[in-house]
């Protein structure tokens, strides 16, 4: 593993910092550069599999790989960043407004290489719908730390059939208060009260979804 | 029904205890909105009418044919005559029903997660301590009158006082005369849980000095609080110090120590702390061995391992909860029913040291015979 992954997975932030101004001062191809953080943030997330590290580890190393990313990307010729892992469009139920396990989540997942189309809080059903038309993502997200959002999400997925895109979208739900009862209820193909475990379960939708 | 030989006081204070009770209590922590929607009112209808909401709580109470306790009387907020004591619950963008853009009348209040306080207020709260601090920046957070806001304390004392004194009049006890925060919840939710975990790992000495200027001031208020009252407990308000969001190390050193001080000084004074621990602290559980032994309850919001709970803090303290939000809004009263009953046998066991609860606050849109399935499990059900 690289000394840049390294720095990442142990949080040193000055030395994550010194390391990528050093790589694109000497003229390191940036998209490599982007996935040694992107191992390191692998490193992170098996860490917290493993109980090693915890919401704050990750919380950390997602700002950390957002300043890094902050100087890579104007680096990035047009068309020289890789192929997204797969689009998501992601937000927090109607009549919600919390956003901080969404803003969580979009960190990481950035970092695990999803294209990322954040509709912000209190998303109307036709709002997700819209986005997911327009760009065509495989994977809707939909966050919620309220009650009355259950019935939100159930109104998108439902919206969601009503459009004729439900066979070609996945979707999952997330939020402290989800669980499987809730995910049945909604409708949806996964849940998950842990932003790790979601990116996992969002990988493997994204597989579904391209079969 | 169980044939009942305890009154709903002697009953709570036994499973508080670790003594024999006659049935496991049941105490769901109870706030206005459930009861004003119940009741025909919208949320924002109870919140805006203090004599309305509360007579909401106690005709759900009477509707459900009545529980064991309250863990805080219903309405009102105990808060000490004092600028440093109310910027504790000023500082804070919460979003009211019916008053706020996005927020429905007939919803809940939603906290906004921001950095309402920079890291030069930890230098000047390191440099005047809270109480220098609070007074000198009062204005900042809350633009009016002090002394309007200090006639607004006193009103929100004087009817938590009362609502205690209709729960006592009917052999109800409430067991809150106060409500704090750990300093660790405080600044996370008033830096914003990614500035104040940054700051955790970025200057962790700062914060750490930030802690020391302010506990002391909270041990102050909490106590203050609970003696003017007259109801000797303390509800703690934890969530963000527990294993979902730290490890160990950082428990120990920015919430556990806190903490304990805090509880050490509350058992002094002869008063119970109620510990609400949302999220998970299934990891954190050994620790609590090290707290007062039979003046804690861990209250817990269904995120935890309550079963793992009841293994290491049987002989050591009692734990209440843990109904899930989901199900008591969209479950079956077949659910709740089979939930609950698992509870009081497994956490039950031994017929004390378990009060049957919700999982935090019982959400606003529980289905009413869901509600009474939960009421009605624990006077039904004997620990088997």
């Amino acid at each position: 593993m690289s000394e840049l992954a390294n720095a990442i997975a142990d949080l040193k932030e000055d030395e994550v910092k010194k390391i990528v101004q050093d790589k694109v001062a000497s003229g390191a191809d940036p998209l490599s550069v982007v996935n040694e953080c992107r191992q390191g943030m692998d490193i992170v997330g098996q860490r917290y599999k493993d109980k090693d590290y915890f919401l704050g580890e990750l919380i950390m190393s997602g700002e950390i790989f957002k300043e890094a990313m902050a100087v890579l990307e104007p680096k990035l010729k047009a068309g020289q960043s890789e192929k997204p892992l797969a689009k998501m469009v992601l937000g927090t139920a109607k009549g919600d407004i919390h956003n901080i396990g969404k803003d969580i989540a979009a960190t990481l997942l950035k970092a695990a290489g999803f294209e990322i189309y954040d509709m912000g809080t209190d998303v109307a059903p036709e709002v997700f719908i819209n986005k997911l038309k327009e760009t065509g993502a495989p994977i809707l997200g939909i966050s919620g730390m309220l009650t009355p959002s259950f019935e939100a999400m159930k109104q998108t997925i439902q919206a969601l059939e009503a459009a004729g895109l439900r066979d070609q979208v996945k979707v999952i739900i997330g939020g402290g208060i989800v669980t499987e009862v809730v995910r049945k209820y909604v409708g949806a193909d996964a849940f998950t009260d842990d932003a790790p475990e979601g990116v996992e379960l969002c990988r493997k939708l994204a597989g579904a979804a391209k079969q | 029904m169980i044939k009942e030989t305890m009154t709903p006081t002697e009953r709570t204070w036994a499973a508080i205890k670790l003594e024999p009770c006659d049935r496991i209590p049941v105490a769901p922590l109870m706030d206005v909105m459930f009861p004003s929607r119940h009741r025909g009112m919208t949320v924002a209808e109870g919140i805006a009418h203090p004599r309305r909401g509360f007579q909401a709580i106690v005709d759900t109470f009477d509707d459900a044919g009545g529980w064991d306790a309250m863990i805080i009387p219903g309405y009102s907020l105990p808060i000490p005559p004092s600028i440093s004591a109310v910027m504790q619950v000023v500082i804070g963008d919460t979003r009211y029903p019916g008053k706020d853009p996005g927020i429905d009348e007939d919803s809940s209040p939603q906290f906004i997660e921001k950095e309402l306080l920079t890291i030069e207020d930890y230098d000047e709260m390191i440099k005047l301590g809270w109480t220098g601090f609070a007074e000198k920046n009062i204005g900042r957070f809350f633009p009016l009158d002090p002394e309007l806001l200090l006639a607004w304390t006193k009103r929100q004392m004087d009817r938590y006082k009362s609502e205690g004194e209709l729960w006592k009049s009917r052999n109800i006890p409430s067991l809150c005369g106060a409500l704090v925060m750990s300093p660790l919840m405080f600044l996370s939710t008033r830096r914003s849980l990614i500035s104040f975990t940054q700051d955790l790992y970025r200057i962790p000495d700062k914060v750490q000095a930030v802690m020391d200027a302010m506990v002391d001031d909270l041990i102050k208020f909490a106590i203050e609080a609970a003696r003017t009252t007259g109801i000797p407990g303390v509800e703690l308000i934890l969530e963000r110090g527990g294993c979902f969001y730290y490890p160990m190390k950082i428990f120990e050193r920015f919430e556990f120590r806190y903490m304990k001080k805090m509880i050490d000084a509350f058992t002094a004074e002869g008063f119970i702390t109620v510990m609400h621990l949302d999220q998970d602290w299934t990891l954190n559980l050994p620790y609590f061995l090290d707290l007062p032994k039979k003046m804690c309850v861990s209250e817990f919001d269904s995120t935890t391992d309550i079963f793992k709970a009841k293994e290491i803090l049987k002989d050591h303290m009692c734990i209440m909860g843990d109904v899930p939000a989901a199900l008591s809004s969209i479950g079956t009263p077949a659910e709740m029913t089979a939930y609950c009953e698992k509870l009081i046998d497994q956490v039950g066991k031994g017929n004390t040291g378990f009060i049957l609860s919700t999982g935090c606050t019982i959400p606003f849109d529980t289905k009413f015979e869901n509600f009474q399935a939960m009421i009605d499990s624990a006077k039904n059900h004997l620990p088997q």
